[in-house]
């Protein structure tokens, strides 16, 4: 089986691109969503109103990014079918369980519940309310893990066997279905990444949480209060985040040469191992060239660390100059610098991804099946226009929104979309001759329920 | 259990989650469609998209869900279908994010101007979901799912299937919304004017929700989905553990419908 090498390039731009796209919004989401949960919480508990402010404020923030991150995901889930078939064919008995278990068992409650959070604002009592969240907030974790079972299976294969028969009984060719139902769910290659992404994305959070604080500070914003707490709660977590990703970081580096020796062997720049590499694949799966790009491979890791290097010198002292008020209100200097810092996280993820997808080359799962084995039988002029359409979407989605973003962050907190109670805005609003209801519209019942006005 | 019988749940859960998308996703398409008839000025928009916002993101789950069955029950087939509908599944995915887009700029408050491009994005979207549905439908009923369908059966069938979302979200409107989109609504359902009969909203929604969910059903009929099936160590795992969770999906949308339902006079989530 061939296919046209530019469908082949045309698919990989089309994952590439959208699955960047993708995760640009999923890194804060995961992060905010922690964050914002506790925040409610701590809302709920006390009951202050700076506490209660900053909820809708970060809320409204989370809410933004989390829409855009939905709708870029509705393209991933269809695209492993569309543009990857053989994936299916050949993996298909373990890999799409995963991805199946990610819709029903977390996603479904993480949209419907997300719903009823953003949109129950005044409509539950503030303990139910809160716990929506936390559900919303665990929900998107076991998201994270079941999708991470299915990437690190591609990047590890375990647990697994060769059935003749492939991934389904009428299926044409060979395949692997599943043999150790444990070793896929606690594949090391999957853990690993997991909670490296855990403390990476609560480090987008965080620095981006400082970084809009910083803003407000930076302006002298008459909410000083809210903006001290929300940038010190930032800098805070950012430290042990920071520790939690490098240290998981480290693990995986360390384990690589066990599970991919050759991404391993060329992220070390060692030549002689990856030409003893290359001469024995070679030897084992047919002539071929199995050195990854350098520069993707390399150059992801190199930007991932040094990223991670720079971090570290604004996050450390920036944990310690947080604990001054003064320094908080007053030195300008480190506003700037929190600021110029909010693109960095976002950098060292999408550089550390490039790293492990691209160093995986040119398997799609690890010494088994070939990305160009597994790219769809479409002619390049159908992946051209996929890649065209999805392209401008993506683009135009993530500039849109990024700006959309910034502008909902630099308005402040005054009165956010976000738990406005439009019971008390809307009645003046309505013109007349609206207010004949049908026989089954009775008055409004959101007023009889439990009221949190925030 | 036998490969027999977790075939046959696979495939009823597969048609569980499709049949819940085309009734409940369904309707919000629907009434998107038509937002620009019902709704005469913005507040009127305003008020019939306060009917759609709190529901869609519980409502889209169900086609996100209806998918990961289709990848993880039956990956192969789902891969030969969706590689050969390629091309009828890029539009539909385009006007669902179109759709959401127009649905999250127009909550975010803005201009009158951004408003007026948010409605043309919510039903520029709808219809292009619903058309590209229409072609998608077609190709499942007309026996060759693998490749890209045209012909008679297609021109047919996409103006049909656009109309019967069309009128399912019209219906739909009947019975959520109020005011003049709600007058409107039914008399497009035959419920209104001087002669509309009163409780005729509701069965006539029945009606096409029952249409809607029909829809899925007899046109994926014919699909060889039981025989191509992943094997047993997979499906011995993952049906019962959806079968497990269903239920506490269902309950969870139903509370979802019962705490954010209601009619109001005025726009109450936008």
């Amino acid at each position: 089986m061939c296919v046209d090498p530019e469908t082949l390039d045309l698919a990989r731009w089309q994952f590439a691109l959208t699955a960047g796209g993708h995760f640009l919004f999923v890194a804060l989401t995961l992060g905010l969503a922690g964050v914002v949960a506790c925040i409610q919480t701590c809302a709920v508990v006390s009951g202050a109103s700076v506490h209660q402010r900053m909820v809708r404020f970060w809320g409204q923030l989370y809410v933004v990014n989390y829409a855009v991150g939905i709708v870029t995901g509705i393209v991933m889930e269809f695209q492993f079918g569309m543009a990857w078939s053989g994936l299916g064919h050949y993996a298909g008995g373990l890999f799409g369980a995963s991805l199946a278990m990610e819709t029903v068992v977390a996603f479904f409650i993480e949209s419907t519940f997300l719903g009823m959070w953003i949109f129950g604002w005044n409509r539950f009592n503030k303990w139910v309310h809160l716990g929506l969240l936390w559900v919303v907030t665990l929900t998107a974790y076991m998201s994270a893990y079941w999708i991470l079972i299915t990437n690190g299976f591609l990047n590890n294969p375990v647990g697994y066997r060769s059935s003749s028969s492939g991934s389904s009984g009428s299926s044409h060719g060979s395949g692997i279905e599943l043999a150790d139902t444990l070793a896929v769910l606690t594949n090391p290659s999957a853990l690993l990444a997991f909670f490296h992404i855990l403390g990476g994305a609560l480090l987008t959070a965080a620095v981006f949480m400082a970084g809009v604080s910083a803003y407000h500070l930076f302006r002298r914003s008459p909410e000083h209060e809210l903006f001290r707490k929300s940038l010190r709660t930032g800098v805070f977590t950012s430290v042990p985040a920071l520790f939690l990703t490098a240290a998981v970081g480290g693990v995986q580096l360390g384990s690589l040469s066990g599970i991919q020796p050759m991404k391993a062997a060329v992220f070390a720049g060692k030549e002689s191992t990856i030409a003893r590499l290359q001469a024995e694949l070679a030897a084992q799966f047919g002539p071929g060239d199995y050195v990854p790009s350098t520069a993707l491979t390399r150059g992801g890791a190199v930007v991932m660390l040094a990223v991670f290097a720079l971090l570290l010198y604004v996050c450390l002292p920036g944990a310690v100059l947080a604990c001054f008020r003064k320094a908080v209100y007053r030195f300008r200097a480190w506003h700037v610098l929190l600021m110029v810092m909010v693109p960095l996280p976002y950098v060292a993820m999408t550089a550390g991804w490039v790293f492990r997808e691209a160093g995986r080359q040119p398997w799609v799962v690890q010494g088994l099946l070939k990305t160009e084995d597994a790219v769809s039988q479409l002619s390049a002029g159908e992946m051209r226009t996929s890649l065209a359409v999805f392209g401008t979407l993506f683009t135009l989605l993530v500039t849109v929104n990024w700006w959309l973003l910034l502008r909902t962050a630099a308005r402040g907190p005054d009165d956010p979309a976000l738990g406005r109670d439009e019971r008390d805005s809307a009645t003046d609003g309505a013109t007349g001759g609206d207010a004949d209801g049908g026989p089954g519209g009775g008055p409004d019942d959101g007023a009889r329920r439990p009221v949190w006005s925030l | 259990m036998s490969q027999t019988v977790l075939e046959t749940l696979a495939v009823a859960l597969l048609s569980f989650f499709t049949v819940g998308y085309f009734v409940l996703g369904g309707a919000d398409l629907g009434l998107g469609m038509v937002l620009p008839y019902l709704g005469r000025g913005p507040y009127e928009r305003r008020l019939v998209l306060d009917a759609v916002v709190p529901f869609f993101l519980g409502n889209e789950v169900w086609l996100i869900a209806a998918a990961g069955v289709f990848t993880g029950c039956f990956p192969a087939y789902e891969g030969e279908l969706f590689q050969g509908q390629f091309m009828v599944l890029v539009p539909l995915l385009t006007g669902w994010m179109v759709r959401d887009t127009g649905l999250w700029w127009r909550r975010n408050g803005g201009s009158a101007g951004r408003h007026i491009l948010a409605d043309g994005l919510v039903t520029g979207g709808s219809w292009t979901v619903a058309l590209s549905w229409g072609w998608l439908l077609a190709g499942l009923a007309g026996g060759t799912p693998e490749q890209l369908t045209g012909g008679p059966l297609v021109v047919l069938a996409v103006p049909a299937v656009a109309a019967l979302f069309a009128a399912h979200g019209l219906a739909f409107g009947a019975v959520r919304l109020t005011g003049k989109p709600w007058e409107r609504a039914r008399r497009m359902t035959g419920c209104g004017g001087h002669g509309g009969r009163v409780g005729c909203s509701r069965p006539t929604l029945a009606l096409t929700a029952v249409a809607m969910a029909a829809l899925p059903l007899v046109a994926g009929a014919r699909l060889p989905l039981a025989e191509s099936a992943v094997t047993g160590p997979v499906l011995g795992l993952l049906v019962p553990a959806l079968l497990v969770m269903t239920p506490l999906l269902v309950a969870a949308q139903v509370w979802m419908w019962r705490a954010l339902s209601g009619r109001s006079a005025a726009p109450r989530f936008m």
